[in-house]
């Protein structure tokens, strides 16, 4: 981990509004450079939302959001992808009818260059551009654990294989930020500690990591921060200590009589 | 089957095939079949075009022929003017292709049905407007082209020139296709027809590729409504009706929507069929040829619906 922890994310006064409904509305808060950060919150708390902004799914309403020293919101989704953000998703959105393979190989499309003539001429810089990029999907592959299901298709992996190839198609883009979208979700209690290994290991490979998370052991194990969202706002930020300790997170979570 | 015709050297033993078929017929006596498959392989560039927008991205696209014209008709008005034959289909291509794209910038943020819907009311419009645009294509009465000989060295009869140089064109549709689809480019594509949201938040500019394929589909009916035109020598609206849409995207479904050797195969039979059974079912049975063609969608439909030489993806997408 680096020492001088600069700021990768910076999201100021962050607002999505549908309509009348303040699904998202006034977010300030920091990520830093090699962090692992997980957002939580009781459903419909605003939290898918606040990864669909950042992640330019939706527009936002209000405020800003510095990623890497850019100004995003409002990007194209593709823009930002391509600009060091990528993510999973809640419901495994894969491509089903592609090889696991495949899949990772589409994850690196913004990191390529060739376009029409290099395939049609079969240039020598085309083919090296696709056994580079083949190379770096079989090493993703492996690095999430999927090494002999690369010629599957996605959709006849097991379902934990499924989310592990959805962070193997998030990272084939080189990513600084990767946000994981309850990615335990459906797990078992196996499968949920090799996913915080190997969220570890992504961490390792110098990517920060900022994750939708509801199993609070997998939280309160994995993450140096967290921030708590309910009603669309910002409740409280702080190590997993001080949050469990937190009497607004516990009324949020319990209602007041609990607390 | 299927492995011999993924080897390396199969597809150059089945264009040397392909190219010594029409002097067999010619010497067995048979110079229709020679029209017939040249009439099917136009069908197979009008097909592997459809298969980028309807193949790869899953675009609904009724309307297909209107390029297929376009392509006829500038042909048609460049030769007129003078033109010299290689390069009016240059210039139909062209302007196909630019067509194709000013149509594709208006209308592809429409999707499914409501694309289907508008595709097939630019065909008709295309149509139309060649029917009632007198000064230009001379309107239902057509217009004729003076004859052009691209291969006189290699044999006499014009069919079986037209046929060859239509193999040609296939052959160059074949090989241009194949190489786009395994490629960054192909990827994308068919991550847009699986998940277009995950397409676009893997960095890929889906209303571009979408664009991309739209346009570049157009470049296959262009070409073959050059040839079509040259090759005929005459043009007019009544070869450009809602029906030949419809033939071509039933040619993509039933060979397997997004497989070259699918399309091949479906324009072969589906081109082929109706004027064999002209030619060889007795009187009484020739009104009923196209009960037999819709027999054969429907069977195919209903027992394979992942078409009859499906892509491995799309087969593994459909038998689900």
């Amino acid at each position: 981990m680096k020492d001088s922890r600069r700021v990768l994310l910076k999201v100021k006064d962050l607002a999505q509004h549908f309509g009348g409904l303040k699904a998202v509305d006034q977010v300030d808060l920091s990520i830093h450079e090699g962090e692992i950060v997980s957002v939580i919150g009781p459903n419909g708390a605003g939290k898918t939302t606040f990864f669909n902004v950042l992640t330019g799914v939706y527009p936002g309403t209000r405020g800003e959001i510095v990623f890497d020293g850019r100004s995003i919101r409002g990007r194209a989704a593709h823009e930002i992808a391509a600009l060091g953000m990528s993510r999973t998703f809640q419901n495994i959105r894969l491509f089903s009818c592609m090889s696991a393979l495949e899949n990772v190989m589409v994850g690196r499309h913004a990191r390529m260059r060739q376009f029409l003539l290099g395939p049609l001429l079969r240039t020598r810089a085309f083919i090296e551009e696709e056994r580079d990029v083949e190379a770096r999907a079989k090493e993703l592959l492996e690095f999430v654990g999927l090494k002999s299901l690369g010629n599957e298709l996605a959709k006849n992996l097991p379902y934990g294989a499924q989310r592990r190839l959805e962070v193997a198609r998030a990272l084939a883009s080189e990513p600084k930020l990767l946000i994981l979208d309850e990615p335990t979700a459906g797990m078992n209690h196996v499968e949920c500690e090799g996913l915080v290994a190997l969220v570890r290991r992504v961490r390792q490979r110098g990517v920060t990591v900022l994750l939708i998370e509801h199993q609070m052991r997998v939280v309160m194990d994995v993450s140096d921060r967290l921030f708590v969202f309910d009603y669309g706002v910002k409740i409280a930020e702080g190590s997993p200590r001080e949050v469990v300790a937190n009497p607004r997170v516990v009324e949020a979570y319990l209602g007041k009589e609990g607390a | 089957m299927t492995g011999f015709l993924r080897g390396r050297t199969a597809p150059w033993i089945l264009l040397a095939t392909a190219a010594a078929f029409p002097f067999l017929m010619q010497a067995a006596g048979f110079p229709y079949l020679v029209r017939v498959a040249g009439m099917i392989g136009l069908f197979m560039l009008l097909g592997l075009g459809l298969n980028f927008t309807l193949g790869y991205v899953g675009l609904f696209d009724l309307g297909f022929v209107a390029f297929y014209a376009v392509g006829a008709y500038a042909t048609a008005i460049a030769l007129r003017a003078q033109v010299p034959a290689p390069l009016a289909i240059l210039i139909a291509v062209a302007v196909t292709l630019a067509a194709r794209a000013l149509l594709g910038l208006t209308i592809l943020r429409l999707r499914g049905d409501y694309l289907a819907v508008v595709t097939m009311g630019f065909g008709e419009i295309a149509r139309l407007t060649i029917n009632n645009l007198d000064s230009w294509t001379n309107g239902p009465k057509g217009l004729q082209l003076r004859p052009w000989r691209p291969l006189q060295f290699l044999a006499a009869d014009p069919n079986i020139q037209y046929y060859l140089l239509i193999l040609a064109g296939v052959a160059l549709g074949v090989a241009s296709s194949s190489r786009l689809e395994d490629s960054r480019v192909g990827r994308a594509w068919v991550a847009i027809r699986e998940d277009e949201t995950a397409a676009r938040l893997s960095g890929i500019p889906v209303r571009e590729y979408k664009l991309l394929a739209f346009t570049l589909s157009a470049a296959y009916a262009g070409l073959a409504g050059a040839l079509f035109a040259l090759w005929e020598q005459f043009v007019t609206p009544e070869s450009f009706v809602f029906w030949e849409s419809i033939l071509v995207v039933s040619i993509v479904v039933l060979g397997g929507m997004g497989s070259i050797r699918g399309v091949l195969l479906g324009a072969a039979i589906l081109a082929g069929l109706p004027p064999l059974m002209q030619a060889t079912l007795s009187p009484a049975w020739i009104n009923y040829r196209y009960l037999f063609f819709g027999l054969i969608l429907v069977l195919v439909t209903l027992f394979r619906p992942q078409g009859l030489l499906p892509s491995a993806r799309r087969e593994a997408e459909l038998s689900s």
